[in-house]
Parts: C-alpha cells; structure tokens; sequence
C-alpha cells in the first residue's frame, strides 16, 4: 500500500504577534483522501492551511511551534528549503491570482520556471493541466491571451490547472469556490475528486453541502470567547455531519450558530 | 464554428449619454452666458484680462453652476455644479499656461532651428553672429551623453533601493526613506558643488562629463526610488504569495512577477527621474563648463550641455543670442517628448503579444 503523500501535523500552535490564534492542532491527512476544513469565520482555518506549505511564515508577526510532518519527515526541519516545500505542495487561494502579465499559456507554466525547473513537453502540460482543471475546450483557442480576460471562475481554474502543472503531491485549497457560480463550483468539485486518486487534498470551505460532496474526512475548526482556534472533532466526514460527538459541532453543522 | 446572434452596435448604444431636455438646456445657458457676460465686460469696460477672469466671469461661472445643479437635479445638484465649474475652471487654467509656454518655446525657438542648428557647434560665435552658422550640435550630443551616464548608473541604483524599502522588513528602512525623502530636497547647485569642491577643486579631476553625470545622481535617485517604490507596493500581495506558492525562490518571484506588473510605474519613475536631470544648469556649470567644442569624451575636457547652452546665450542677451536660446529650449522640448512617447510605447502592457496556437 502506498503512504506516499501522507501529511500530518503534531502539535501545531500558532501566534500573530503575542496573540495564540491556534492551539495544538493535530491532524492527519492521508493520500487520496480530500480532508475539508470547516469551522466559523476568524477561527484559524486560513491560518493553518498556510502553515502546511510554509506560506505561514511569510507574514512578519508569524509564529509557530509543532511539526508538519510530509511522508514522516518535518517540513520544519533546520535543513529543509521551503521552496522545495511549496513545490510538493501547492495551493489555490480564496481569490483567484493569475498573473496579469501573463497569458493563460504561461500562467500554466510559471511555476516550473518560477521554480527553475526545464520545460520539456510545454505544450502537452499545458493541454493536460487545462484538462484536469476542466476548461481546455473552453480555453484551448485562447491560449496566448492574457490570463485576466477570463472570467472569474475561470480564473480560478487557471490557477488550479497551474499548480496542478507542477505535479504536487499535495492540493491545498483556501475557500476556491467562494466566488464563483454554481456552475463553476461543481466543475471544481468534479475536478476535486478526480484529482484526488493522485493527491492528497486539503480544502476549506464555508459550504456545508460542499464538504459532504468532496471530502472524505473533516475536520471542525472553533474558537471560542477569544480563545486560539481548536479542532473541536476530526472524523470521517459521515460521522461529522450525521452523528457529532460535540454538541458544537452538531450546532454548526446544522447552521444554527457560527 | 456556428452561426452567431451577435449583432452590430446601434449608433446610439449608450442610453447614459441621453440628458435630459432640462439637463441640455441648464448646460448650454451656464456654458454660453457666463462667457458672453465676461466678454462683454472686459471689451467694453476695457478691463485687464486677468482681473476680469477673476472677478467677473469666476463668480459669475460658479453662480450659474450653482444654478444649473439646481434646476437640473434639485438641492443635492448644487455642490456637483460648483465642483464642475471649480474643476473645469482651474484644469483649462493649467492647460492654457501648459499650452502657452510650449507654444512661445516653439515659436520663438523655431526661427532658430535649421539643420545645422542641430549639428554644428559654437566655435566662433559670439553674441552677434547671424544665425547662418553656429549651433547646438555639441550641447544635445553632450546632454544625451551626461544624462545617458548617469541614468545608466542610477536607475539600478535606485529600483534596487525601491526594492529594498518594498520587499524588505530590514529594520534600516525608515532611516533609508527618511534620508530619501531629505535627498530629494537637495538643492541642485549644492550636488553640483559638493562634486565640483570634494573631486575637482581637490585635483582629483579636471572639469569633465563624468562629474557631471556624478552630480546629478543624487538628484535623479530619490525621483526614481520614491515613484518606484509607490508601484511596487501597488502590485497585490496575492501576485506575490501566489508565486511564492508555486516554488519561487523571492528574487524569481520578484523578477518574474512582481517587477513585469509594476513595469510601467517603473518606467514612468525612470521618465520623471530623467525629466528631473534634464533641465539642470547650475550643477553643470560647476563640472562640466560651459563648452563650446564638439566633445564626445566624458573623461576629458569640458562638455555642453542644452541647458548651459541656453544660459549661455541668455547671459550675453543680444538678439540673436536669444533666439538661440529659444531654439536650444525647442531642442530640448522635443528631446523630452520623444523620451517620453518612446518610453510610453515601449512600455505598453503586451501580453501574449507572440501568439503560439496549437493544430488542434
Ligand atoms: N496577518 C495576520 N496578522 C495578525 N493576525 C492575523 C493575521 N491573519 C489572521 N489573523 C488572525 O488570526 C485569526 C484566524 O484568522 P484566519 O484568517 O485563519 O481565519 P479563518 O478561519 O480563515 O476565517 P475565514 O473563514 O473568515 O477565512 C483571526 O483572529 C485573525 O484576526
Ligand atoms: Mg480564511
């Protein structure tokens, strides 16, 4: 059985400044699995996603304790070169960010030059991200216009069919749908699913139904009264929704508080 | 592919540009009668034109705009129409200065321009010599070669600055900018004399083209930095974090990204900092001389300049002399503006300009 893109993390805790925003977070992420990540508005969700590809630590107040641990080996690690992180694993943000001075075409390839690595198939590549993301017919005529005419939704998928160039073995996904149509968030979620019998997937959101479609696990992120963000239960995502351990998370999941 | 619905536009395809009948009639009579009023005014009274300007048709203009806002959108108008006219009122002012200078530059300076002009150089003239011979050939080659030296020396120096104040959280940024911000309001003949007392006086070098170059860098660094800085911090941080996602070591993700979406903020830094240097006199004199031979040596010997030429010939003031000048000024207004369109055409956002489809 393969373990090969197993993330996990021990102990995470996380400070902006002197505030504790998270506190002993620990999670296991497995291969081919999607994990969603749920929880209200401010409770860190973000904040822990970013600590998983070390995008966390280019805020200048970021602080953290813990270990994120990649097939067993701490991305934290004295010897570790984040780039190298982030080129195993990528990310879609909430908002999407083609480059603008770029077309659709070298959107899709700018993270292998960005990370210095050779274009071997350039063309192929970018038909199979298009394809994966699920908008190459829609896009296969217009590759050399810029990124930013197309729509939003689009967009998104552009930035998702460019870190799927780069091969990661892991999709970290901060609220992709949250501006987008109905329409293009199901595509996502088609493209989610297949995905995932490559990768493994971590995505937040903020749509109750979205996380039954597509995760397989979740996990209930909270923070009470001002307290750092805790993960309140983290279980298969059935478990979650249908039988809550925690009073809280039955209330959140059935949208009566948060 | 398939038959399209598309239609071609209809003429009138902007239904916001209607006024209404209101709205049409209050603008013609606030345009026209102001203006008739303060006509009338000044010919009849025999006023002086910048008086009457400011008394009579100001008030008179804003009262109609008042006016006009009133009857066309009721109370709230009235602080739209006042601003229109404010607005309008000041901006023609500028513009008709802007206009007036360039124009009594060309047409002064355009009797003086003819195709030596542009190529000879100022042995012997004097002050009273005919325009036949003699020209600004040596100051333009000497200008392009000063400014070109030290643009070529500050503009890394300064977008290297921008980049430190920008993507840096080194502690020293405040002072840098502080001292920045104090370089900026650096009297140029001062420049020009801290070059001419700490390198010439002390016989290090003679009087030459390089120092020159030397006194105006630290004029033209805090224009470029500053303008720089302000278009890097325009590019979002999500540009710069979606890079940084994707592998990029930070000077890739800077070159790659960041500096391509500021481009042309930068390339207008650069403008503003070459429009800066341009015009200096009082420094050039010090360093360079006021040259009258063609000299394309920067390491030897004194250099012209446009700006030292007009001087030159301002300071000896006879006729000829100043027209001259007026043809070095049009030299020189002509200079900028090709620097300018150049740059702007240069740095026009293309993307995708190399179209590479596929055979499907
Ligand atoms: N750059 C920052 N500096 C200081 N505090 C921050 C920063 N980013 C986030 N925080 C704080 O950390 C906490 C968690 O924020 P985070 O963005 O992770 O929440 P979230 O769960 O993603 O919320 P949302 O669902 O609204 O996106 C919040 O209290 C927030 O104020
Ligand atoms: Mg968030």
């Amino acid at each position: 059985m393969s373990n090969l893109n197993h993330l996990e993390t021990k102990d995470i805790n996380v400070w902006f400044g002197e505030r504790h925003v998270l506190r002993d977070v620990s999670l296991q992420f497995q291969n081919n699995h999607v994990t969603a990540l749920i929880g209200p508005s401010g409770c860190g969700k973000s904040t822990f996603i970013r600590t998983l590809n070390r995008m966390h630590e280019l805020i200048p107040s970021a602080g953290l304790s813990g270990q994120v641990l990649l097939n067993g080996e701490d991305i934290y690690a004295q010897a570790v070169d984040p780039v190298n992180v982030r080129i195993n694993i990528g990310m879609v943000f909430q908002k999407p960010n083609p480059f603008p001075t770029m077309t659709i075409r070298e959107n899709i390839l700018s993270g292998l030059k960005l990370s210095g690595r050779k274009i071997e198939d350039g063309d192929g590549l970018v038909e199979t991200s298009l394809q994966r993301a699920s908008m190459w017919n829609e896009v296969k005529d217009r590759l050399s216009e810029p990124a930013l005419s197309l729509s939003g939704g689009q967009q998104q998928r552009l930035c998702i069919a460019r870190s799927l160039a780069m091969d990661p073995n892991v999709l970290l996904m901060d609220e992709p749908c949250s501006a987008l149509d109905p329409g293009s968030t199901r595509r996502i979620e088609e493209t989610i699913l297949e995905l995932k019998e490559n990768m493994t997937i971590v995505i937040v959101t903020h749509n109750m139904q979205q996380a039954q479609r597509v995760a397989d696990s979740t996990a209930f992120f909270l923070s009470e009264n001002g307290n750092p963000g805790e993960v309140v239960e983290f279980d298969t995502t059935e478990n979650v929704f249908m039988r809550p351990k925690d009073d809280r998370t039955n209330e959140y999941v059935n949208g009566r508080f948060g | 592919m398939t038959d399209t619905l598309a239609q071609p536009r209809p003429k009138n395809a902007a239904p916001w540009e209607k006024l209404g009948s209101r709205v049409r009639f209050a603008s013609w009579i606030t345009s026209l009668v102001p203006a008739a009023i303060f006509v009338a005014a000044w010919l009849g009274l025999q006023l002086d034109f910048m008086a009457a300007l400011l008394t009579i048709f100001l008030p008179i203009q804003l009262a109609f705009g008042a006016w006009a806002g009133f009857y066309s959108y009721g109370r709230k108008g009235v602080n739209d129409g006042l601003l229109m006219v404010v607005t309008f009122f000041f901006s023609t002012f500028v513009l008709v200065l802007l206009a007036s200078v360039i124009w009594s530059v060309i047409s002064e300076g355009a009797a003086a321009l003819s195709p030596h002009f542009i190529y000879q150089n100022n042995r012997y003239i004097t002050g009273t010599t005919g325009l036949e011979i003699g020209g600004a050939g040596h100051a333009i080659l000497g200008s392009v070669i000063i400014t070109g030296i030290t643009t070529v020396i500050t503009v890394p120096l300064a977008i290297a600055t921008a980049v430190y104040l920008t993507e840096t959280r080194d502690g020293a940024r405040g002072v840098v900018r502080t001292l920045l911000q104090a370089l900026a309001g650096l009297p140029s003949v001062v420049a020009g004399l801290f070059i001419y007392s700490m390198l010439i006086v002390s016989g290090w070098s003679s009087q030459v083209g390089v120092m020159a170059s030397l006194s105006l860098i630290p004029l033209m660094l805090p224009t470029i930095s500053r303008v720089a800085e302000e278009s890097l911090r325009l590019v979002p941080s999500e540009l710069r974090n979606g890079a940084l996602a994707l592998g990029a070591p930070s000077y890739k993700a800077f070159f790659m990204v960041t500096l391509p979406a500021a481009k042309s903020g930068i390339v207008t830094a650069v403008l503003l900092g070459v429009a800066r240097i341009i015009g200096e006199t009082a420094p050039l004199i010090l360093t360079a001389v006021i040259a009258n031979e063609t000299n394309a040596n920067p390491l030897a010997g004194g250099m012209a300049t446009l700006p030292t030429y007009i001087y030159n010939f301002l300071y000896l003031g006879d006729a000829t002399s100043l027209q001259r000048a007026w043809g070095a000024a049009l030299v020189l207004l002509i200079f900028v503006g090709i620097l300018f369109v150049g740059a702007r055409v240069a740095s026009a956002t293309r993307v995708g300009s190399k179209p590479k489809r596929r055979k499907k």
